[in-house]
This record gives C-alpha cells, sequence and structure tokens, in this order.
C-alpha cells in the first residue's frame, strides 16, 4: 500500500507531523513502512506560463516558445510535441541543475537560442508520467508564475510504501490509512469535501432499476453519468504514476483514484454495450448461488461480486453514458464461497477478498465529485443499491481482561477513546463489561483479544513494560531432548574426526534417485509442486546431496572433503526417519611434512577408523551391495548390538567419474541405532586370562565375519573375545589363505588350567573345520 | 689407589664406568682383593685397616657416583640432542571439522530455553491441512495462507510451513501448564536470494491458566534472550499479524552491522527484524479444546539469526557443504 504525505492531508491534516515522526508512528501502529522517499524538485524550477509557441525556423520536431517565468519571458526550444496544448509548465532556468551532471545553460538550437528547458516529469526525479512535457495545472495548487516548482507539496511529495498484514484489508486505501493515523495521532479525521453544484439533474430511477432475488453478501450501488469530456489532472496523473498505476484511459484513471482514495470497489460500464436499444431502460438483477452473486443488466453480464466483471462491457473514454458500480462483500464469506470454484479473478480481488471499504456512498460521492467538478460529465440524481443486511458484531469487553492480556492496567475511560477512535461504537455502561460494535470495514476483528490487539497498537507495545512470568518448574526433560543430545554428541565427535557439518535441502532428484537404485516415494505420497526439477522428490537418502556438495567443493579446488548431515529420509512409504550420512573424498589427510606433501587418498581403513571414533563400536558384514553407489568388493553393512543399522563404502569409481570425484567413501546410519542404550557393568574376574593366537588355512573368498559368527555361536563361557590379527594369501596357499585370530580366554571362578584352554581352542577349530573346512596352519 | 681414582675420573662413557666399575667394586675387584688381606692381618691391627679400607671404599664409591651422575646427564642430553626435530613444522597435521553455523546457533537457543525449564518438543516434517493450518486459526481460503507458499503432497499431505504444527501436537499430547520450544526444518515453496525452500524455525509456547500470561511477560522473555543472543542491542516491538496470535508483533534488534545508524543490511532503517510473537489466540485454544487459559507463542528463522550474528553474507551457500564457509567455523 501506498500513500503520500499530501494524498493523507486530504483526510488528516499531517502538516505538524514531521517524516520521522510519520515513520515511527506507522510501525507503531502494526502498518510496517517498507519505504520512505521524498521527491525534491531541482532549485530555479520554476512554474512557467507559455506565451507564444511557434515552430522552429529550421526544425520541424522544435517548437519555439516565449515562456513567461515572472521576472522575464524567456525564448525556449522545445522538442516535445505536446508542448502546443500547454499553457502552464515546468522551467527549468538557467542555473538550474538537473541530474548530476546536468546544469542549463543558454545554447543555440539549430540557430536559435534558448534560455531554459521546459521539462518532463522524469527529467525533474519524478516518475514518468507520460510522453512529452510535464503541463501544469491548478490540481497541484494556485499556479503563480515564477514559483519554484518544489514549493508545491503535491508535486514535491513524501512517498510512503507501507507492508500491510493480510488483515488489514481496511488500510488498502488513503481513507484507511489516514483512519488508522488519526486514532493513533489523536487528530480528526475529516470527511472529503464536496461543492455542491446546482446542475439540473435527471432522476436515476426513470432509466435505471435493480432487481436482486434475495440478499447479497454485501451490498451495491449504481450510479450513472453522461460523459462529454475527460482528463487526468496532474495531481490524479503525479499519484497514480506514484503507486504504479496510471493508465491510459482518463477515465479508468479517474476510477482508480477514487478507488485508492475512498477504498470503495468501484468499477465503470458502458452503457452502450449494454443496451441495444438507446432509451431502454436498464434493468440490473442479481442471482446469488451459493454466496457468489452474478450480476446481470439487460441479460448481459456485469460482474461477479467481489471477483470479477465483463471486460467487454468495461468504459473507456470513447463511452459517453456510463454506469458506474460500487460493491462491498463481505471477505471471510467471498474466500470460502470462491474456493474450489474455477472463477477467474481480477486485480480488484486482492482487495475484496482482504476487506474493501463497505460504506459505498463516499465513493459514489468522490467519484460524482471529481468527475463533475474537473471533467464535463452530468451525474443522474440519486442511486439504486442493494444494502448490506448482515448484522454489525458486538463483542463483550472487559477492561481488566484486556488488562490481563497486555500486562498493564489500563482505564476504561483510555479503552473507550481508542476504540472510538478507530471508528467502534461503544455501548457506554456502568458495568465493567461494556458491549463494542464492530465497524462493518474490521472484519478481523472477533473477540476480545482482537479488541486487546487494537489497544496495543494505539497505546504502542515500547509503552509496556516487560514483566517476567511467574510458571510452575517442571521436569521437562524428555525423549526428544535426550535425542537432541544424542545427536549433538555425534555432531561433536564427527567435527573431531575432521567432517564438516553440512545441511542439505530435504529433497532430491528423482532421476537420480532411479539411477543410483535408492527407493523413491511412492508417486501417491510425492510432492505435487517440486520448486525445480532437481528437487522433485523427497528424499530417500542424503548421499546424493553430499555428492553434489563434494562436487561443488572439487571445483573450488578443494583436495580432502569430508561432510556429514545428520537429516531426515523418507521411505517408499514416506515414513520420516533421521539419519547419520557421511562421506570422505580425495586426500585422506592434509598436505604436510609428514607425507612430503603426497597423502594418500582416503582408503577403507582410515575411513572405517574414522566411523569408530564418530559412532563406537560396529561390526561390518560383507558382500552386501545396497544401491548402485556402493563398490561391490569394499563395501559392507554396519551391524550394531546384532541389527543391520547402515552401510558402508567405497564410492563406486562409475559414480566417482559422474560426480568428477576423487577416491571416496560413503557411509549413512540410522540415527535410531545411534542413541546410547543403557549400560550394566558386569562382574570383573579376579582371574589372570590368556591370550591365545590361533592361525587357520580357510577359503580365500571367505568373509572373517562369517568366521566371527560361527564361533560366537559355538558356547564358549570362558572366551571373552577374539579379533582377526593377521590374514595372509600367497601362491603356496592357492584358493585358501590364513587367517590368525586372537582369542582371549579367562575364567570367572577360577584359575584357568590347561586343559580348559585345550578345550575351548578345540571347539572352535573344530566347528570351522566342520563349516568351513578349515585346518590349522 | 690414586690410580683407581685416576681410572674412575678418566671414564669416558657409562660402558666404560660400568667396566671400572666391576674393576673396583666387583666381587673379584680390586677393592675385593684388599679386603681379602684383612684375614692375614694379625688382631690388632686388623680394625685400623679395616676402617682405612671402609674410608677408601666410600670415597671410592662417592666418586664413582659424582662421575656416574655426570656421564648419565651427558648421555640424556645426547639422546635429547639426536632427538631434535623443527617442532613448528608440525602445526595442524591432523585438523578438525566443524559444526555448520545454522546448527551451532540452534544449540545456542536450545540451550537457553532449556535452561528456562521449557521442553522440547518435536513433530513430523510432512503435515496434515488441521495441525499445519486449520489449528492454527488458518482455515481454508485464508489469504494468510498465501503468505506461505506451501509444498503440497498427491495424498493431501503438506511439508510443516513452519514448526508451529508442534504447538498443536504438544497441546493434544499434554496438559496446561505448557512450556516447550519446537526446533526444525521447515518447507516453503520460495527460492531466491533471500529464500531457500527449506530453512529452520525455532517455535516456543508457554501456556498457563487464565489471566496469568501477558503480552509484557513475552516482551520480558524476548527482550533478555534477544541480548543473550546478539549482546548489547536495543529491542523493539511493532504490531503486526498472525493468525495464530492476537495480539500479534513482530521483533526488530537495532541493527548491529551500523549500531542502528542505518545501512544496507538494515535497509538504512537502523533496525533488523528477527522474531514474530504474540499471544496465543483464543482460536487456536479451541482447536485443542483448552479452556480458561492464556499463552505466548513466538517463532523465529534461525538461518537470520546464524548470518546476522557470524556476518554470513548468503543465505544459499548454508545448503551447499562449501567448505570455504564451514572451515571459518573450526
Amino acid at each position: 500500500m501506498i500513500v503520500t504525505r499530501t494524498w493523507l492531508n486530504n483526510f488528516i491534516d499531517i502538516s505538524e507531523v514531521s517524516n520521522e515522526k510519520l515513520y515511527e508512528t506507522f510501525n507503531d501502529i502494526g502498518l510496517e513502512v517498507d519505504s520512505i522517499k521524498t521527491y525534491s524538485i531541482p532549485s530555479k524550477v520554476v512554474v512557467g506560463k507559455i506565451v507564444s509557441c511557434q515552430k522552429h525556423p529550421d526544425a520541424d520536431k522544435l517548437s519555439l516558445c516565449q515562456i513567461d517565468v515572472g521576472s522575464e519571458t524567456l525564448q525556449i526550444v522545445c522538442g516535445a510535441s505536446n508542448v502546443v496544448d500547454a499553457e502552464f509548465v515546468a522551467v527549468a532556468t538557467i542555473g538550474a541543475k538537473l541530474g548530476d551532471n546536468f546544469e542549463i545553460k543558454p545554447t543555440k538550437l539549430r540557430g536559435v537560442e534558448s534560455n531554459g528547458m521546459v521539462c518532463s516529469a522524469s527529467e525533474l526525479g519524478l516518475p514518468n508520467i507520460g510522453d512529452g512535457i510535464m503541463i501544469l495545472d491548478d490540481s497541484i495548487g494556485e499556479l503563480v508564475v515564477g514559483k519554484e516548482l518544489n514549493e508545491y507539496p503535491k508535486v514535491a511529495d513524501t512517498v510512503i510504501e507501507l507492508e500491510l498484514t493480510a488483515n488489514r484489508g481496511d488500510c488498502l486505501s488513503i481513507h484507511g490509512v489516514a483512519r488508522d493515523l488519526s486514532a493513533k495521532l489523536d487528530i480528526p479525521l475529516n470527511n472529503l469535501e464536496y461543492e455542491n453544484n446546482d446542475k439540473i439533474k435527471i432522476g436515476l430511477a426513470r432509466v435505471a432499476e435493480l432487481k436482486s432475488d434475495g440478499p447479497i453478501m454485501g451490498a451495491l450501488k449504481y450510479t450513472m453519468a453522461d460523459i462529454n469530456g475527460l482528463h487526468t489532472s496532474l495531481i490524479i496523473s503525479l499519484r497514480l504514476a506514484f503507486i504504479d498505476a496510471l493508465q491510459s484511459s482518463h477515465l479508468q484513471n479517474i476510477v482508480k483514484y477514487t478507488i485508492h482514495t475512498t477504498g470503495v470497489i468501484l468499477r465503470a460500464y458502458d452503457v452502450s454495450d449494454i443496451l441495444v436499444e438507446e432509451d431502454e431502460k436498464i434493468t440490473i438483477s442479481t442471482v446469488t448461488k451459493e454466496n457468489i452473486t452474478y450480476i446481470q443488466a439487460n441479460g448481459k453480464e456485469l460482474s461477479i461480486l467481489g471477483i470479477n466483471h465483463n471486460s467487454e462491457a468495461v468504459a473507456y473514454d470513447d463511452a459517453t453514458k456510463v454506469l458506474f458500480e460500487a460493491s462491498y462483500i463481505n471477505p471471510v464469506i467471498l474466500t470460502n464461497a470462491i474456493a474450489d470454484k474455477e472463477l477467474e479473478t481480477d486485480e480488484l480481488y486482492y482487495n475484496t477478498s482482504r476487506g474493501s471499504e463497505p460504506d459505498l456512498s463516499i465513493g459514489i460521492k468522490y467519484l460524482t465529485y471529481l468527475l463533475e467538478q474537473y471533467n464535463e460529465c452530468n451525474f443522474f440524481d440519486g442511486v439504486i443499491s442493494l444494502d448490506d443486511e448482515s448484522e454489525e458484531k458486538v463483542i463483550t469487553v472487559n477492561d481488566k481482561e484486556i488488562s490481563n492480556i497486555i500486562g498493564k492496567s489500563i482505564d476504561k475511560s483510555k479503552i473507550l477513546n481508542i476504540l472510538t477512535g478507530l471508528g467502534f461504537r461503544v455501548q457506554s455502561s456502568a458495568e465493567d463489561a461494556f458491549g463494542v460494535t464492530v465497524p462493518k470495514f474490521r472484519h478481523d476483528i472477533e473477540n476480545i483479544q482482537d479488541i486487546a490487539e487494537e489497544i496495543v497498537r494505539i497505546i504502542g507495545i515500547n509503552n509496556i513494560e516487560s514483566k517476567p512470568l511467574k510458571f510452575t518448574e517442571a521436569p521437562r526433560v524428555n525423549e526428544t531432548l535426550n535425542r537432541y543430545y544424542a545427536k549433538k554428541d555425534i555432531r561433536q565427535r564427527a567435527v573431531s574426526a575432521s567432517f564438516y557439518e553440512s545441511i542439505s535441502y530435504a529433497f532430491t532428484d528423482k532421476s537420480l534417485l532411479e539411477k543410483y537404485q535408492f527407493p523413491i516415494v511412492k508417486e501417491e505420497l510425492d510432492i505435487i509442486n517440486p520448486i525445480t526439477e532437481d528437487l522433485n522428490t523427497l528424499r530417500t537418502t542424503i548421499l546424493i546431496n553430499l555428492l553434489n556438495a563434494v562436487k561443488r567443493n572439487v571445483s573450488y579446488s578443494k583436495k580432502s572433503i569430508a561432510l556429514f548431515e545428520i537429516g531426515t529420509i523418507f521411505n517408499q512409504n514416506r515414513e520420516e526417519k533421521e539419519v547419520l550420512s557421511l562421506i570422505f573424498s580425495g586426500q585422506k589427510e592434509g598436505e604436510n611434512v609428514t607425507n612430503s606433501g603426497k597423502p594418500n587418498p582416503i582408503d577403507f581403513e582410515t575411513f572405517t577408523k574414522k566411523l569408530s571414533s564418530i559412532i563406537g563400536d560396529f561390526e561390518l558384514r560383507a558382500g552386501v551391495e545396497q544401491n548402485a553407489l556402493t563398490h561391490p568388493y569394499q563395501s559392507a553393512e554396519i551391524i550394531i548390538d546384532n541389527e543391520v543399522s547402515g552401510f558402508i563404502s567405497k564410492l563406486h569409481p562409475t559414480v566417482a567419474e559422474e560426480f568428477d570425484l576423487p577416491t571416496s567413501f560413503i557411509a549413512e546410519i540410522s540415527f535410531d541405532a545411534l542413541i546410547p542404550k543403557h549400560i550394566n557393568a558386569k562382574p570383573i574376574s579376579k582371574f589372570q586370562g590368556v591370550y591365545k593366537d590361533l592361525s587357520l588355512v580357510i577359503d580365500k573368498n571367505l568373509p572373517y565375519n562369517q568366521v566371527a559368527m560361527a564361533i560366537k555361536q559355538i558356547d564358549l563361557p570362558l572366551l571373552k573375545k577374539f579379533y582377526p590379527i593377521d590374514v595372509y594369501e600367497d601362491e603356496t596357499l592357492k584358493e585358501q589363505k590364513s587367517l590368525t585370530i586372537r582369542l582371549f580366554i579367562q575364567s570367572q571362578n577360577g584359575t584357568l588350567e590347561d586343559k580348559d584352554i585345550e578345550e575351548t581352542v578345540n571347539k572352535i577349530i573344530n566347528t570351522l573345520q566342520e563349516q568351513y573346512g578349515a585346518t590349522l596352519r | 689407589m690414586k690410580q683407581l681414582e685416576e681410572k674412575i675420573s678418566q671414564a669416558k662413557s657409562l660402558e666404560e664406568l660400568e667396566k671400572i666399575r666391576i674393576e673396583i667394586f666387583g666381587k673379584k675387584g680390586a677393592l675385593a682383593k684388599e679386603f681379602a688381606k684383612l684375614k692375614d692381618i694379625p688382631g690388632p691391627e686388623k680394625k685400623a685397616f679395616a676402617e682405612g679400607l671402609n674410608k677408601k671404599k666410600s670415597y671410592l664409591q662417592k666418586l664413582y657416583d659424582e662421575i656416574y651422575e655426570t656421564l648419565k646427564q651427558e648421555e640424556i642430553e645426547k639422546l635429547l640432542k639426536s632427538e631434535a626435530i623443527d617442532v613448528s613444522l608440525y602445526s595442524n597435521l591432523e585438523t578438525k571439522g566443524a559444526l555448520h553455523p545454522v546448527m551451532e546457533t540452534m544449540d545456542k537457543i536450545i540451550d537457553y530455553f532449556v535452561a528456562l525449564n521449557f521442553s522440547v518438543e518435536d513433530g513430523p516434517k510432512i503435515e496434515d491441512d488441521f495441525h499445519n493450518f486449520e489449528a492454527l486459526n488458518l482455515p481454508k481460503n485464508h489469504p494468510a495462507r498465501d503468505m506461505q507458499d506451501t509444498f503440497f503432497c498427491k495424498d493431501g499431505g503438506v511439508l510443516r510451513t513452519h514448526t508451529s504444527p508442534v504447538q498443536i501436537r504438544t497441546m493434544l499430547k499434554q496438559k496446561p501448564p505448557i512450556r516447550m520450544i519446537a526446533p526444525g526444518a521447515v518447507f516453503r515453496k520460495d527460492y531466491d536470494l533471500t529464500h531457500t525452500p527449506m530453512f529452520h524455525q525455532v517455535e516456543g509456547l508457554v501456556v498457563q491458566d487464565k489471566g496469568e500470561v501477558s503480552f509484557a511477560n513475552l516482551k520480558s522473555i524476548l527482550s533478555d534472550f534477544l541480548v543473550y543472543m546478539f549482546g548489547d542491542v536495543e529491542v523493539r516491538f511493532r504490531p503486526s499479524f498472525f493468525p495464530f496470535t492476537e495480539p500479534s508483533a513482530e521483533v526488530d534488534i537495532s541493527c548491529i552491522f551500523c549500531s542502528g545508524d542505518g545501512c544496507r543490511v538494515c535497509s538504512h532503517t537502523g533496525w533488523l527484524e528477527v522474531l514474530g510473537c504474540g499471544i496465543v489466540d483464543p482460536n487456536v485454544f479451541d482447536a485443542v479444546e483448552y479452556k480458561d487459559v492464556s499463552g505466548y507463542a513466538f517463532g523465529l528463522g534461525v538461518e537470520r539469526f546464524a548470518m546476522l550474528l557470524h556476518k554470513i553474507p548468503d543465505l544459499r551457500m548454508l545448503f551447499e557443504g562449501d567448505t570455504r564457509l564451514l572451515e571459518q567455523f573450526r
């Protein structure tokens, strides 16, 4: 919403209010100021009166003008074609500075002296109001020849752009903004002044009638005028240019200007488009279905109330008889009624859906005044109308309750004053509680808290003293908090292991998920309005996003990139799950003296060690292909507490090539598996244990985890732990390998005897022999 | 005797000294030989001889100890010298990574409210219309829904446009008094220099008995919180509109870049908008069937806080895993 100081002045005298105060006040009352700009016209630009205007002797497109600037009459050559129509113009005299490097100097144009310049609006720093020079008229104030143009405040105006919240349709007009300002600044709100004229008029009822099939959810008013001549005055041009709404049609300009000034929705129809016979009577009829009112005139569609109008019936400057429609519809009813219906809305829907001015007469009166006073138009007498029959809202207000909501004691009288100033009607009462009638233009006010907000706006939030809340303490540690702490812990450990935390979107590229064989969220559950094609589905892995992030880093010449992210992914059924994803790409460490500047690329061992330092103990189970990112011979399932919880892998070389990455390793682990579990201490044995190495010859392709699994399944109470310490292959072993496992054997109850140790070792050997044909080396 | 003394004194190394020690003090050493003579010495002289010998022995022992100490010291000195390296070459061999500035900012925010006895709550990212809109006084067709460009799923699910649905879930699950925050990712269909389709919010909600919670309380906690986050700043409240609160306000801090004088970051206003807040709208309480309660709620964008706090110039960079940015936060 754009307002200007002098435009507001139509309703409220703010001449004593500085721009700073205005800025502060708007922000205080919740009309946030987006920008504030004061136009100033350069000095030595004055009002000039054209005494004569002839063709330049040597140039067809130039005019030679004698212009009275008060102190003298100047000869000025002008290139604009519309100078011939002008009487008063803006003249930049010698010495005027237009812009940084442009000073007006005496000059010769095609051999003729020119002592100044006739200016267009944009040459003076004003918004463009059309081709040619700016023709002055007294709409900006009495024109005094020689007077500095900067002394006309309506030209050198201050333009303020307000960002309105969605509930404040009432402030979509100069009148509405002035009304709010008036309550805050305690300056009376003036009505527009209209001068009566005493033209003889034909009664409208004689030529037009309005029929309805029942009540409408708003109001309608019609009036009609004979149009004999139109023009857009300078002030209307300028102001419409300030709000970026200047059009080529004078009639549409005046209508638009009236809407912006009063907030009343107005539409103009060309009567010749409605009537077949010229002397026919106009019969307007409304049909209301499901709260939507369709309006016709003599069988021709005019408009749908609050939604759109028939563009074929719109009146432009060639119309000689124009029917004007002023309308209002309750915005809540309107927005509900229009939902699910495929009705096209026009540019005024923004206003009607947020609440336009319900008092239609101020719009009609102002339009009549503008057209009759400044144009050659004659209105018919009276209006035909359908009134809004809805009841006004009454809210019961209690000053104590208001004070409680605000946290500051506010006097009843103060509340009454503020509400009255804002246009509410208050039923005075000696009781604490009193009724407040909400004006129709504030459809957003529904309950006492809305009333409290009005009070807060006007007294100013900054006048409410902060008070700490008294509350009852309660234990509030819950699973979410514990999970958050667990996450914080893992994040810190990942950082210690040289990874950078990354955040990526919860979306990814469906084609990449498909290509790399990840699950896809079922189509009937997926997003239907993605933001871009490469973020067109809910992600089922974080890794694709991390690969893209690494790719970007590689393009910034980074040689070692380690990223992790803890975030939400989805499965095919769109169930949410948090995972920890990691990627390590390129050199396994920085270049330094220990590696002579040539660090090795990341390898399985280093990556796995880093992962252990982040998530603790896990077991790797070989040989499961998860997706097409994984390397078939360097990938494993991550087993935590006997559950498959994720995977780790070298990035498949083909994928590395597709993403332009050096050697990379990836892992993705379910976060649920990483939540710390409760631990009970076990009794510690008082007896000495022994280490025993067991070297076996087994099938070359048998992964260690199968051997380990077989050992775990044997009932061996003395075996406290075991782990692989050496793998050896050579030609003599052929298709076999030697695997050395270190056993730690200890008893809880007594000193170990040799036979105990032997028994344990033999059980292992026998089992492995049976299951995998293992032999002792 | 002199000879023995010289031998000890001239030892060049610990090894040599050890040999000498055996020569002198060993079982078959010089001293032992001297002591062996004792048995041949007649009674009366025996005592004097023994005393003399013992004196000699302890003198030599003392000398030996001294020389040993000196040589040991020299040896260690030598060892130390041989182990000399240029330690300054070894700075930053292994570097740690860094937390993401947005997440680290979120941690800082959570810490504050947890310390004030707020619980931390969470909810799903894919929400239904009721929790994301309807219960928050954003009925269908409400113009304020336009404020939040929404991602829809084919089955009618929406990606939550704010963390406010967690308020509703928590109120339905718990009973007043409620003190909660809900941190997390939210989604809006907006993508330009200053908007990303996903960002993070922290939502706060307090509910107590009717008449207990006021706007003045909200001002108090948020003013203190903003000073905790941004240091010595001025805090300004401006009336605003959110469907789920009434009265509502937006909260600004004096610009931390220009101290309020006006600069590019604050669009020359001297103020930076950082929070939205208000008194919970009665329609929200109606939606969860709470009666005779009062409450306040607030919400903030974590990316905005992080960008302001750390003077990060580009929002979109935060979602690109750009280590040129991240490594600055080590």
